[in-house]
């Protein structure tokens, strides 16, 4: 379980999150739907403990991480999974390679299990035939998946998603979420999904934040969206596209 | 209102200085996190031996060229000016002395913080801006033992050999310019370089190859990390560290040569 209490984060003098409190339980899917540049991303970051918050705590399985030590941060980041919004592969690096990289990195795994775990995301990503590819020379859509796959190296519970759809086509986004719902029946994950796009939501959300200024508007199972009053709400809800 | 105006000087300037003092303290950090990391090497020695070849093997070509020429065109100056005073026989001493002591270290040191300096600032800023040192993080790798450790124990190994060649090359070319451009005999030049020379000249000359590993991979690592802001927030961070680099390369050139000689 993620919880975010009372977060508030500024840079320099902008204040980005202003006493933000968030929950996102065990198998579900929370999306955190807001328009550009409202800190989506930096919600992520905060989760992971990336970037330290001016106030307020972040609790990981009701661990406070706020306060802790990067090599302590090591081991709890390892039960989360992060996609990130640019995929953020190693670009010099072949997709197995890619895949392969953290499990050898951080686990004492004998080769034959790391092979074993690198095929075995291979094969869920679809991505056979592509292992000795570099990432430059795949498609959005399939670059997007080994990202995928590579949050899932550690067996995590939890992934977070930084806009998974977002510049794809309808298609390879269609994939993607249908990936992640995949991956949510099979293992009995959780996820948190960052997004703008409303669609996403309704289609692989169990609830969604919405995040507006600085601050969370609505939180509440997704199918309660329909009857939010807010303005902004309404106004997304009728034009299905966010813009700022 | 010139008071206000007074006020919001003060405020910026006080923004600046503490914006200034905050970025020393994270460079600290950073340099101390850097040398902590050194007993991962054995971890990272696929990427300590990548590194050793990008900032040796692949170095000699350019610091050859600035040892060579320069050591060509003091040969010519100083001669020339020696053979005003009648003292030509002291050409191999005073070349050596400025190419092994000054101009081969500081030359090097230069060349590498171009070199050496804006591949490290210009690979790890996009590597910043593309999220992969996040992402490092993010699956529990310490990103300055896995990027910034390797670079910093192969510069401060390959860099005495690279100081090494370059005060060799310098010297060869100046003792072929004494020969052919003002007919020096070699062995009065050679005779006036090797029995001279003493250990302290060599202190000063091979402590710096160090001294500048640590600064130029520091500084141009500290601010590829710090680049925010896109492409264009690469290239502001590339030329910084290598600025910086520069100018503190100069700045402990003179310092080093000052503090060894006044105490040796
Ligand atoms: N390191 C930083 N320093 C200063 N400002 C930052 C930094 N990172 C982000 N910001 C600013 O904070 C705000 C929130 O950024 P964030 O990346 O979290 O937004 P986002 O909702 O993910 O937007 P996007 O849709 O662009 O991904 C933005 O206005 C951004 O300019
Ligand atoms: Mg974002």
């Amino acid at each position: 379980m993620i919880e975010l209490d009372k977060v508030t984060l500024k840079y320099g003098e902008k204040e980005i999150l202003k006493q933000v409190s968030l929950t996102v339980r065990d198998n579900t899917i929370k999306a955190i739907l807001g328009p550009s540049g409202v800190g989506k991303s930096t919600i992520l970051k905060l989760m992971l403990g990336l970037i330290k918050p001016n106030s307020g705590r972040v609790l990981i399985d009701g661990a406070d991480i706020t306060r802790m030590k990067e090599s302590e941060l090591y081991t709890i980041r390892r039960k989360m999974g992060m996609v990130f919004q640019g995929n953020a592969l190693f670009d010099s690096m072949t997709i197995s390679q890619n895949l392969g990289f953290f499990l050898r990195e951080n686990l004492n795994l004998p080769e034959n299990e790391v092979i074993r775990r690198v095929t075995e995301q291979i094969q869920f990503a679809g991505l056979e035939g592509y292992e000795n590819q570099l990432p430059e020379s795949l498609s959005g859509g399939m670059r997007k998946r080994v990202a995928i796959g590579r949050a899932m190296i550690f067996k995590p519970h939890m992934i977070l998603f930084d806009e998974p759809t977002a510049g794809l086509d309808p298609v390879s986004s269609k994939k993607i979420l249908s990936l992640i719902s995949t991956l949510r029946h099979n293992n009995n994950l959780g996820a948190v999904i960052v997004t703008h796009i409303i669609e996403d939501v309704f289609n692989v959300a169990d609830c969604v934040a919405v995040l507006y200024q600085g601050e969370i508007i609505f939180d509440d199972v997704t199918e309660k969206l329909h009857n939010a009053e807010h303005p902004f709400i309404r106004s997304i809800l009728s034009d299905k596209i966010l813009e700022l | 209102m010139p008071v206000n105006a007074i006020r919001s000087l003060e405020k910026k300037v006080a923004l600046q200085l503490k914006d200034f003092f905050f970025t020393m303290q994270e460079f600290f950090l950073f340099s101390v996190r850097a040398f902590a990391s050194i007993p991962k090497l054995k971890r990272y020695w696929r990427d300590f031996l990548d590194q050793a070849t990008i900032c040796g093997t692949d170095s000699i070509p350019i610091v050859l060229v600035s040892s060579i020429s320069i050591g060509a065109l003091l040969a010519i100056e100083v001669g020339n000016l020696l053979e005003d005073f009648g003292a030509k026989t002291m050409l191999g001493r005073s070349t050596a002395l400025s190419i092994i002591r000054e101009l081969g270290p500081m030359l090097m040191g230069l060349m590498l913080s171009a070199r050496f300096g804006s591949r490290n600032g210009a690979e790890l800023g996009a590597m910043q801006i593309s999220e992969q040192i996040d992402a490092l993080r993010a699956f529990g790798t310490d990103p300055v033992a896995k990027l910034v450790m390797p670079r910093l124990v192969a510069a401060l190994i390959m860099f005495l050999p690279l100081t090494a060649l370059s005060d060799f090359a310098g010297l060869q070319s100046a003792a072929y310019m004494a020969e052919h451009y003002h007919r020096i005999d070699p062995g009065i030049f050679w005779n006036a370089v090797y029995p001279r020379l003493v250990a302290k000249d060599f202190v000063v000359g091979f402590l710096k190859a160090p001294v500048f590993a640590v600064i130029i991979t520091l500084v141009s690592s500290f601010n590829g990390f710090s680049a925010r802001g896109g492409t264009s927030g690469v290239g502001r961070s590339t030329i910084k560290g290598i600025v910086v680099s520069s100018g503190l390369v100069l700045i402990a050139n003179f310092y080093v040569s000052k503090i060894v000689l006044e105490n040796m």
